[in-house]
């Protein structure tokens, strides 16, 4: 009888070891879980990243429809030629004066989006160029060539990116405003 | 015998197949995509034409250009004035190549066969492991944090539950009906035992409900974060570029990843094959389709541009340091607990902060000392429907 009591027991510890074994398992990192009222946590709308059923290419955030503009934007009116960025420079007008406030939020902005490449002094020795990752020498902002375009000029640059292509068009992350506010700060504020 | 001789003719065609595939196209350095932005064989693009460009001009001067063009042009070079003032004012790009890159470039101008099309040669893959090693120590810093954080999760526990379950019934089973083990302490050490296992796992996997920390889906491509916003010092807001006006940070576009891949085409650990299905997206028009990590559940209001514009929030405060992440980890479980305990702790930012002029009272109170603090909980931040409505 006790012999029996012993292999009882070899087993009952064995059970608890395959347990624990078990519950050291992790939970697969694809998985999100479980929720309670699945129908409250996922949304029954499509959501704007999400991918739509209704369209052909599934594309839940479409384009606008050829020809239209969404209310109250002003589509850029000039192409990427070298003869448009000059009528750039002619007929834009930088509604900013360099005032506090705007060389302020143009510094920030300089410093979130230009200042990568061109380098928090304008000069074109930003992090990603002296450290060789970027091959291209950006443009100093500091030379006269940039200094003496007039202010349209830059942010059509800003807007469309340059005409070589080596800097790409930043019109879709920097809000108009705040393009102007990235020239002020360009012309007045780098030193 | 005849075998062998059989196949010597057919492995001569094929080479001569060979042969004439590779003389057929003109194979251009990794470099000239750079050059391509400006300059083309055969026609004025921004640059000038380059076919015989090095019959025009000495190598040497070639080289100069290349490098830096306008040194040139302000010492008085009479033909850099003359190339500078014939194309509208627009300096040329630096290049920083090496003598042999240029060399490549020239060669490949010279052997130029205007009746072939161009192939681009893929830029030799450099997957550098001083990177890796350099970091060691901060990744054990990360993968510290992030057993941390994964050690409350629950495992796979349903085997557990199981296993518990059916010792219990045996366990009763014996004591009141078989009787094969007379030594009664055993059924009550595996009965108490099962209890408090299977209520552990029934409290864990409850709390764990509705929570996805620790979610770490496979994404389309190899993003590092830890490569651009730790390595490279990019600034989150580059990319996402909403948080600060809009209640989505938002994923940014293609467009802004060719900001940078137009020039960069090969990465220091995935080398070109992740960059090249980024490429690939902006030229076909075929969204990624990146997982999305954090999600809060549909009956949650939450605004990015509040809490960062606002409330002068840092991203990491919520979403962890995602500048030492290869991998985007979800740290903190987004539950409503969270967000309560933040908003009683954190003061208001009053201080430069044109969002919240309007709240004089307050303001009023902090200074006559009433108040030593002004938390999100006293404006009304936990009130049930600033999130929920």
């Amino acid at each position: 009888m006790k012999l029996k009591i012993e292999k009882n027991k070899i087993l009952f510890v064995m059970l608890i070891g395959i347990g624990l074994v078990f519950s050291a398992c992790h939970r697969d990192n694809n998985s999100t879980g479980q929720a309670y009222f699945p129908d409250m946590s996922y949304s029954y709308a499509f959501e704007t990243y999400g991918s739509s059923p209704n369209f052909s290419d599934s594309i839940q955030m479409l384009m606008p429809v050829e020809g239209t503009i969404p209310r109250e934007m002003i589509p850029y009116q000039f192409g990427k030629t070298f003869q448009e960025q000059v009528r750039a420079g002619q007929e834009l007008v930088n509604p900013y004066t360099p005032d506090e406030a705007v060389m302020k939020r143009g510094k920030e902005q300089y410093t979130i989006f230009c200042s990568n490449c061109h380098g928090v002094s304008g000069k074109g020795d930003g992090y990603l160029v002296t450290s060789k990752l970027f091959t291209a020498q950006p443009v100093s902002l500091l030379s006269d060539y940039v200094q003496s375009k007039p202010d349209g000029e830059i942010f059509h640059v800003i807007t469309l990116g340059s005409l070589s292509t080596l800097m790409g068009a930043h019109g879709s992350q920097i809000k108009p405003e705040d393009r102007w506010k990235i020239v002020t700060y360009v012309k007045n504020g780098l030193k | 015998m005849r075998k062998k001789i059989f196949i010597i003719p057919v492995f001569f065609v094929f080479f001569l197949f060979s042969l004439i595939d590779t003389s057929a196209q003109n194979v251009a350095p990794p470099e000239w995509q750079q050059c391509m932005a400006c300059h083309a064989l055969g026609k004025k693009l921004i640059g000038p034409d380059l076919v015989g460009i090095t019959d025009r001009r000495s190598e040497e001067w070639i080289y100069k250009f290349i490098r830096n063009s306008q040194e040139m042009i302000q010492a008085g070079d009479p033909i850099a004035v003359q190339v500078w003032e014939e194309h509208n004012k627009i300096p040329m790009t630096n290049f920083d190549f090496t003598d042999d890159q240029i060399k490549g470039i020239l060669d490949f101008i010279k052997a130029y066969d205007p009746s072939q099309p161009v192939e681009i040669a893929q830029a030799p893959t450099t997957v550098s492991d001083t990177v890796e090693k350099a970091e060691t120590a901060e990744e054990a810093e990360l993968d510290q944090f992030l057993y941390k954080h994964e050690k409350y999760g629950p495992g796979n526990t349903r085997p557990t539950f199981i296993v518990f379950l059916i010792l219990l019934i045996i366990a009763v089973a014996d004591l009141a009906f078989i009787k094969f083990i007379r030594a009664h302490f055993i059924h009550y050490i595996v009965i108490l035992v099962s209890i408090f296992v299977m209520g552990e796992i029934v409290y864990v996997e409850a709390k764990a409900l509705g929570r996805q920390e620790g979610y770490s889906p496979d994404q389309p491509v190899w993003f590092s974060h830890k490569v651009h916003a730790g390595q490279n010092h990019i600034d989150c807001l580059y990319c996402h570029s909403t948080a600060m006006e809009s209640k989505s940070a938002g994923i940014p576009g293609i467009n802004v990843c060719m900001n940078c891949h137009n020039v960069v085409k090969s990465g220091k650990i995935t080398g070109t094959e992740e960059i090249a299905k980024v490429v690939e997206a902006w030229n076909t028009g075929k969204p990624i389709e990146w997982v999305r990590v954090h999600n809060l559940p549909d009956h949650v209001f939450f605004s990015h541009a509040q809490h960062v514009n606002a409330g002068k929030r840092q991203c990491q405060e919520c979403h962890g340091p995602v500048e030492k992440m290869d991998r985007i980890v979800q740290v903190e479980n987004l539950g409503m607990g969270w967000c309560i305990h933040c908003h009683r702790r954190t003061p208001v930012q009053f201080k430069e902060n044109s969002f919240y002029q309007e709240y004089t009272r307050f303001k009023e109170k902090m200074e006559s000392g009433e108040m030593s603090r002004v938390t999100v909980d006293d404006i009304g931040g936990n009130n049930c429907q600033t999130c929920h409505y």
